[in-house]
């Protein structure tokens, strides 16, 4: 309570978070969760795509450079894709990412990818929840936003 | 030892028999002791092909810049090319067969092997003679380097491991693995770094020590570019991360020019060059064969190599993928296993 100003900064931070969602599961995943009435952080801005392996790099860096405080990448489980093998190779495209976002010293935490099925609403709902809640102890990105 | 004469003899040999239309090579330079690349196309030039640590050039470059050429040329010139390659350089060519950039037999390659010793950092090396310009650096045996200077020209023996490129230090195959002839022994054990010393190293700092150091590269870089025009496997004619590049032709409206996505802005400020430096790394993952061009010609000395390295670690330590190794191969990204990690992901 020494410095009640900063207290209320760190209060109303509120984690901008872009999620890039698979159309075939995960975008799904996230209108169950709406339709079902779970309450979960609106802090997310869902990106529908074709499927977690279209996921270019640059739509994270880019995600990043404009002030994004998270990156979530969600698709359907292994064995799932709708194109049969999309999402493995979204999980070994990701994961050189995640590594190299990791090496220049960008906060692990902040990139993160799930599996959400089309029916777990209830999943996609934790999986913000939590990343919000870890984004906040962290604070904004400063890292790779583009300076004003 | 590699003898220099038979490196000419089979340069000649390939010309005269007009099995190629050039060798791609190294000649003595103008710069000191540096030798410098060439194109030889007469028999009697292979006379002035050299061998010694100072071939630090990857030639697959030129490779790729022919391949090139001769695609827009009115009446090209598909003939075979020889080029002198070392372990690193014969890889690049082998990440390029893989490609299908060229085919096999539009490449004569002449291996040559490092034996147990490399290139010399040229950094490394004027540190070294404090000051003083090398004017003539040759191999010494097992793993020594010897050097002379201008105005003494006694040889001092430098132990390799001091003046050696960081990428030498750590390699992993200094024979070349694709070859049409090779010069030199295989040595398979090298008593240096151990692979991917560096960039262990620079991933055992902490998170903020490590955006500190890379905030102060990217903070330094020019985008000059440098690192992609050395690079024998960055030959897009459109490079997504410079909007100068995109293909503009008469059938192009304004509106098109206007609206292209540029990813990445050219301004040289620290969150742009971050965004050109984890592309460009992304894009060589899997492809980048550790040749440590684009870190030598960097004007800022921004250690590159080391995201590259990185990427190649994960590569070989996750994926059992080594670049350049089986021109039959998948490529990196284009291909996965069960049992790829998946622990990472909720």
């Amino acid at each position: 309570m020494s410095n009640p100003s900063k207290t209320t900064e760190v209060q109303s931070f509120e984690p901008r978070i872009v999620a890039f969602l698979c159309k075939w599961c995960s975008s799904a995943g996230s209108d169950l969760a709406g339709v079902s009435r779970i309450q979960y952080s609106a802090n997310a801005t869902p990106i529908t795509i074709p499927c977690s392996g279209s996921v270019s790099p640059m739509y994270i860096l880019s995600a990043f450079n404009k002030g994004a405080d998270g990156v979530l990448i969600s698709g359907c489980h292994p064995g799932d894709c709708h194109y049969m093998e999309g999402n493995y190779l979204a999980r070994r495209k990701l994961y050189l990412v995640k590594e190299l976002l990791q090496f220049i010293g960008l906060e692990s935490e902040r990139f993160r990818m799930s599996w959400v099925s089309a029916a777990e609403g209830a999943k996609f709902a934790e999986v913000v929840d939590e990343f919000v809640e870890d984004l906040r102890v962290l604070g904004p990105q400063n890292r790779l936003k583009a300076k004003p | 030892m590699v003898n220099v004469e038979e490196i000419r003899d089979y340069a000649a040999s390939l010309l005269e028999k007009e099995e190629v239309k050039a060798v791609l090579g190294f000649r003595r330079g103008s710069a000191s002791a540096f030798a410098e690349p060439c194109t030889i196309t007469e028999v009697g030039e292979a006379a002035s092909l050299v061998w010694d640590p100072t071939c630090l050039n990857n030639l697959a470059l030129y490779l790729v810049k022919d391949r090139k050429q001769q695609a827009v040329a009115k009446t090209p010139d598909n003939r075979p090319v020889g080029i002198v390659a070392k372990g690193c350089d014969s890889r690049a060519v082998g990440v390029l067969l893989q490609e299908n950039f060229f085919k096999r037999e539009d490449v004569v390659v002449i291996g040559v092997s490092c034996e147990g010793t490399g290139v010399v950092d040229s950094n490394k090396l004027s540190d070294k003679l404090k000051g003083k310009t090398a004017s003539r650096i040759t191999f010494s045996g097992a793993d020594d380097i010897n050097v002379s200077v201008y105005g003494d020209e006694t040889e001092t023996v430098i132990p390799a491991q001091e003046i050696l490129a960081d990428r030498c230090l750590e390699c992993r195959a200094a024979t070349p693995t694709l070859h049409d002839v090779v010069f030199g022994d295989t040595v398979e054990a090298r008593d240096f770094n151990e692979p991917f010393h560096a960039a262990k190293e620079a991933e055992s700092a902490s998170e903020d020590e490590r955006w500190a150091t890379w905030e102060h590269h990217f903070d330094r870089c020019l985008r000059c570019f440098a690192c992609r025009a050395v690079c024998p496997m960055c030959y897009c004619h459109e490079c997504v991360v410079d909007s100068t590049t995109f293909v503009v032709t008469l059938g192009t409206s304004a509106e098109e020019k206007a609206n292209r996505i540029r990813w990445c802005e050219r301004s040289a400020n620290t969150s742009e060059s971050a965004v050109y430096h984890l592309t460009r790394a992304i894009h060589l993952a899997g492809r980048c064969i550790d040749c440590g061009e684009c870190e030598r010609v960097c004007p800022v000395n921004i250690p590159l190599r080391l995201l590259n390295t990185k990427l190649e670690k994960e590569a070989f330590e996750m994926f059992e993928y080594q670049a350049g190794h089986d021109i039959e191969q998948a490529s990196l990204l284009s291909s996965f296993r069960d049992e790829d990690p998946n622990s990472f992901i909720r």
